[in-house]
C-alpha cells in the first residue's frame, strides 16, 4: 500500500510540473514561421537582402525542416553574394522536427525515464505489494531506452541550435567592422549586407562579431540579432 | 696695397711719437691713431692688439723739413681705431719708453640699442649698430644700414588674447651682408607664436634711401597682466663704415657700397638690431559675468551648426557639427557641445581648425560630435552655445545656434515580424514599422507571386505561432521541469533505496530469530520435563540442521568425524560445546546414563548461538 502511495505522489508531482511548460507555451505568440517566411519573401522582393535573410533565419528557427525557407534563404544569399553554411550530417539528423516538437519529445522522454525508474524500485515486490509483475519488466526497460533516446535527441538538437541563437545578420551594405566600439574607430574590414555573423559581446551600442576567422565591432544599428533581445 | 705694405713689421727706426684723437668716442664712431717716426719708412711697425678694438691702416705720410741746412724727414702712419663694444680700452705703448694710450668708448646713445645694455640676456651678443635717425616710427642704425620695427595695436590687450603683429626688418641694400636669424622678443612676458618662416619681401624708400624690408607676421600672446615694455630684435651682419662720420663725406659721395668696400670704407660686423621699445598694457580677463562654459577664447566669433542628416534610424550615428568662425585665439576655442541629451547617446567631439590667414588668428574651427538616437520620432536637439570674451566690447559674449530638427525612424534592427506591414507593399514597403505577426497574416492569405522565378512562393499561414524564437526547451520555465523532475525522482529513489535496505536487514533478523526459536522449542520442553535424553536428542537435531545448512549438506550426510573436522576448520569457538552435546546425546541414548546435574540453560545457549550463526 505504501509503494502504491509513493508512486502516485511521484506521478502527480511530475504531472504538475508538466503544467509549467503548458502555461508558458500558452502565452501570446507573436512569431509564426509562415509569417516570418512571407515577410522575408517580401523583403527579398523589395531588394532588402539583409532583412530577408534575417527573417528567413528566424523562420528557420521555428520550422527547420521547411524546404521553402531553406531554398529561398539560399537563393537570397546567393544573390547577395554572401557565404552559405552547409549543415553537417549530424545537424541534419538531429533537426528532424521543430524545436517545439522536440521540446515536448524531450519532456516525454524524461517522463518515460522517470516512470521506468519508479517501476524499477518496485521490481522486487509482488504485484499485490505494488510491484510490477515480472512479465512486464521488458516494458520498463523499453521505456527507459526510449526515454533516454528522446531526451538525448532533444539535447543534441539544443547543441546544434545554440550557436544559431547568437547569430546576427548585417543589414546595411558595406558595413564597416571597426577595431574599437566607437564611431571613430578605425575600420578593419567591410562586411556585405545579408552576411550572417556570430555575436560575442556588446558594448555601448556596438556588437563584437566574428565572421570567418575575423572579428571586430559593428554598430548595433547595422546589425540585427536573429533572436531579438 | 701700398698702405698694406707699410703694415709689415720692420726693424728700423723706432717711433718717436704716438697720438690718439679723440680720446673719447661713442660706439659706432672711430678714433685716429697716428704713429710718427723719424726717417723715410716705417716698415717695422707692428699693429697693436687690443680686444674690442680694430686697427686698420688708412694712410701714410712723409714730411721733410730743412732746418739750418739740415734735412729732417718724418714718416707718419695713420690707423683707424674702430671699437666693437663700449668700454675703456688701453692701447699699449708702441715703444718701451712710450706711455699707453686710453680710449674711452661710450655706449651708443642714438638708436634703440640702449635696451641691449640693460638686458643681461644680451650681454654676450654682438654690439648694436650705432643709433641713427628716426622718422615715421622707423629708427635706423647709426650708419643707416638697417632697422627693426614692430607694429602693435594701439589699445590695451587682455591676457590670452592673440595679438597680430608685423615685424619689419629693413636692410639698406649693400650695407647688410646677411640676416643671421629670425626676429625674437625681448623679455618673457609675451610669447611670439606662429612666426611665418618665409617673410614678405618688399623694396621700400626710407628717408629717401632704398631699403629691402622683410616683414614677418606673427601672433603676440601676453601671459600675465601688467604694463610691459616690448621690443623685438634681429641679428644681422652689416658693413660698418670705418671712418668717422665727419670723415666719411667721400664715402657718401662714392655712394655705391661696392666702391666703398673697394676703398676699404666698411667692415663686416655682427650686430643685433632692436626695435624701439614700446609699452603695452595687458589687462586680466574680468571675473564678473564670466560664463560657466567659458574656455578662454578671446576674440570675436560667430557660430553655426548643422547635422550630417536630417533623417536617420534609431542607432544610426549622426554627426552634429559646430562651426566657430572669426578672429581670436583659436587654440583656446573649445566646447563640449552636447552632453546627456535625453533619447540621444552622445560622444566627445573632435575638432579641426582651418585658418584663413598665415598666422592662424582668423579661420574656422569645426567641432564634430557623433550622436546616436535611441528613440524614434521627430527630435529637436538643444541649442549649442559658445562663450568668449570680446576685447573690443570688453565683455563676455555667448553665441547661440539651434541645430536643425531631425526625424528618427525605428531601427532596422527592430524589424520584427510584420515589417513591412503588408507583403503586397513590395518594394515600397518601409522596413522597420513594428507590427505583429497577426498583421502579416492577411497578406499571406493572398500570396503574391515571387519576383524571382527561382524563389518559392509565400505560405498560407497555418502553423501555430510561438511566443519566442528561443526553442521551448531552452526557456527557463520549460527547462525547470525536467530538472525538478529529475531532482525529485532522484531524491525519491534514494530514499526508497535506503529504506528498502533497512527493511531487508530487519526482516532477515526476524526470520533468523523465529527459525531458531522453532528448533529450540523441543529442547526447552525437554528441559522443563527434566528429560535429558530428549533434550540432547532435540539439541543434536537442531545443531545437525543448522550446521548442515551452513555447510550446504544434507543433515544425514553429517557424520561425527566430519563434524569435528569442519568445526575445527571453521575455528568455531563453540566447537568443544557442540561436540560435547553430541557426545552427551549418545551417552544418554545408548549408555542410559542419568544426567541429573545438567545445566540446560548453558547447552541451550550453545545451540542457539549456532542456530543464529547458521541463519
Amino acid at each position: 500500500m505504501r509503494a502504491h502511495r509513493d508512486t502516485r505522489i511521484l506521478l502527480s508531482v511530475l504531472a504538475l510540473l508538466s503544467l509549467g511548460p503548458v502555461v508558458a507555451h500558452a502565452a501570446p505568440a507573436p512569431y509564426s514561421a509562415d509569417g516570418l517566411y512571407n515577410l522575408a519573401n517580401s523583403y527579398a522582393r523589395a531588394g532588402k537582402p539583409g532583412l530577408a535573410v534575417l527573417n528567413y533565419e528566424r523562420a528557420r528557427l521555428l520550422a527547420p525542416t521547411d524546404p521553402d525557407i531553406e531554398a529561398n534563404l539560399r537563393q537570397v544569399q546567393k544573390s547577395a553574394k554572401v557565404p552559405q553554411a552547409t549543415p553537417s550530417a549530424f545537424e541534419r539528423a538531429v533537426t528532424i522536427a521543430g524545436p517545439t516538437t522536440l521540446s515536448w519529445t524531450g519532456l516525454g522522454g524524461i517522463l518515460l525515464l522517470g516512470a521506468s525508474l519508479v517501476a524499477g524500485t518496485s521490481a522486487g515486490r509482488s504485484a499485490s505489494a505494488g510491484g510490477i509483475p515480472s512479465r512486464y519488466r521488458w516494458l520498463r526497460r523499453l521505456s527507459a531506452v526510449l526515454g533516454l533516446a528522446l531526451s538525448g535527441l532533444t539535447v543534441c538538437n539544443a547543441v546544434v541550435v545554440w550557436p544559431q541563437l547568437h547569430q546576427a545578420v548585417i543589414l546595411t551594405p558595406a558595413t564597416p567592422v571597426r577595431v574599437a566600439p566607437v564611431p571613430m574607430g578605425d575600420p578593419l574590414f567591410v562586411l556585405p549586407e545579408a552576411e550572417t555573423v556570430t555575436m560575442t559581446a556588446e558594448h555601448e551600442g556596438f556588437v563584437l562579431i566574428h565572421s570567418h576567422g575575423r572579428s571586430g565591432w559593428v554598430a548595433a544599428a547595422n546589425i540585427a540579432p536573429v533572436v531579438p533581445h | 696695397m701700398g698702405l698694406c705694405a707699410v703694415a709689415r713689421a720692420v726693424a728700423a727706426p723706432p717711433p718717436v711719437n704716438v697720438t690718439l684723437e679723440p680720446r673719447q668716442i661713442s660706439l659706432g664712431e672711430t678714433a685716429q691713431l697716428t704713429i710718427t717716426s723719424e726717417g723715410m719708412g716705417m716698415d717695422g711697425i707692428t699693429l697693436p692688439q687690443v680686444a674690442g678694438l680694430e686697427f686698420r691702416v688708412v694712410g701714410q705720410s712723409r714730411r721733410v723739413e730743412i732746418i739750418n741746412g739740415a734735412t729732417l724727414a718724418t714718416t707718419s702712419v695713420i690707423l683707424r681705431v674702430t671699437p666693437e663694444t663700449a668700454g675703456i680700452f688701453t692701447i699699449p705703448g708702441m715703444t718701451p719708453n712710450s706711455q699707453p694710450l686710453v680710449l674711452r668708448v661710450n655706449p651708443d646713445n642714438g638708436s634703440g640699442s640702449a635696451s641691449q645694455y640693460n638686458n643681461p640676456n644680451l650681454a654676450n651678443r654682438p654690439p648694436l649698430a650705432a643709433g641713427g635717425s628716426s622718422t615715421n616710427g622707423i629708427r635706423t642704425t647709426a650708419d643707416g644700414a638697417a632697422f627693426v620695427r614692430m607694429n602693435l595695436p594701439k589699445r590695451d590687450v587682455y591676457v590670452g588674447e592673440s595679438i597680430p603683429v608685423d615685424i619689419e626688418v629693413g636692410m639698406r641694400a649693400g650695407f647688410v651682408q646677411s640676416l643671421n636669424g629670425l626676429p625674437t622678443l625681448t623679455g618673457n612676458d609675451f610669447t611670439l607664436n606662429n612666426l611665418s618662416r618665409k617673410p614678405e619681401r618688399v623694396e621700400k624708400l626710407v628717408d629717401g634711401k632704398p631699403f629691402t624690408v622683410l616683414t614677418w607676421h606673427s601672433v603676440l600672446a601676453p601671459v600675465k597682466p601688467g604694463t610691459f615694455t616690448l621690443s623685438v630684435q634681429s641679428p644681422l651682419t652689416i658693413r660698418v663704415r670705418t671712418r668717422a662720420a665727419r670723415d666719411s663725406l667721400i664715402d657718401d659721395l662714392l655712394g655705391d657700397p661696392f666702391m666703398q668696400n673697394f676703398f676699404g670704407a666698411t667692415v663686416a660686423k655682427d650686430v643685433t638690431v632692436s626695435s624701439p621699445p614700446e609699452d603695452l598694457k595687458v589687462l586680466a580677463l574680468p571675473t564678473e559675468g564670466r560664463p560657466t562654459d567659458f574656455s578662454g577664447a578671446v576674440g570675436s566669433f560667430k557660430i553655426a551648426s548643422d547635422l550630417s542628416a536630417t533623417t536617420a534610424a534609431v542607432g544610426d550615428p549622426l554627426t552634429l557639427r559646430l562651426h566657430v568662425t572669426g578672429t581670436g585665439n583659436f587654440d583656446r576655442v573649445d566646447t563640449p557641445m552636447l552632453e546627456h541629451v535625453e533619447h540621444w547617446k552622445t560622444y566627445p567631439p573632435k575638432s579641426s581648425f582651418k585658418e584663413s590667414d598665415a598666422i592662424g588668428v582668423k579661420g574656422e574651427k569645426t567641432f564634430e560630435q557623433p550622436l546616436i538616437a535611441s528613440h524614434p520620432g521627430p527630435q529637436t536637439l538643444p541649442d549649442l552655445t559658445f562663450s568668449y570674451f570680446d576685447p573690443e566690447t570688453r565683455r563676455y559674449e555667448t553665441a547661440r545656434t539651434a541645430p536643425p530638427p531631425v526625424t528618427i525612424a525605428p531601427a532596422l534592427a527592430d524589424a520584427t515580424p510584420g515589417a513591412p506591414s503588408s507583403a503586397t507593399a513590395g518594394a515600397s514597403a518601409t522596413p522597420g514599422s513594428p507590427t505583429t505577426a497577426a498583421a502579416a497574416r492577411p497578406a499571406a492569405a493572398v500570396p503574391p507571386e515571387p519576383s524571382s522565378p527561382e524563389m518559392r512562393p509565400d505560405h498560407a499561414i497555418t502553423a501555430g505561432a510561438a511566443t519566442s524564437l528561443v526553442p521551448l526547451y531552452l526557456r527557463p520555465t520549460f527547462l525547470a521541469v525536467p530538472l525538478l523532475a529529475l531532482a525529485f525522482a532522484g531524491g525519491w529513489f534514494g530514499m526508497r533505496h535506503r529504506g528498502a535496505s533497512l527493511g531487508i536487514s530487519r526482516g532477515r533478523n526476524r526470520r533468523s530469530e523465529a527459525s531458531a526459536n522453532r528448533l529450540l522449542q523441543p529442547m526447552r520442553a525437554a528441559a522443563r520435563a527434566g528429560d535429558a535424553a530428549a533434550f540432547f536428542t532435540a539439541a543434536c537435531i537442531a545443531l545437525r540442521e543448522a550446521l548442515a545448512a551452513r555447510w550446504q549438506l544434507a543433515p544425514e550426510q553429517l557424520t561425527a568425524d566430519d563434524l569435528a573436522a569442519r568445526l575445527a576448520a571453521d575455528a568455531n569457538p563453540d566447537a568443544a560445546g557442540v561436540l560435547e552435546i553430541f557426545a552427551l546425546a549418545d551417552e544418554a541414548k545408548y549408555a542410559g546414563r542419568d544426567l541429573k546435574s545438567i545445566d540446560y540453560d548453558r547447552w541451550t545457549q550453545v545451540v542457539r548461538s549456532q542456530l543464529l550463526e547458521a541463519t
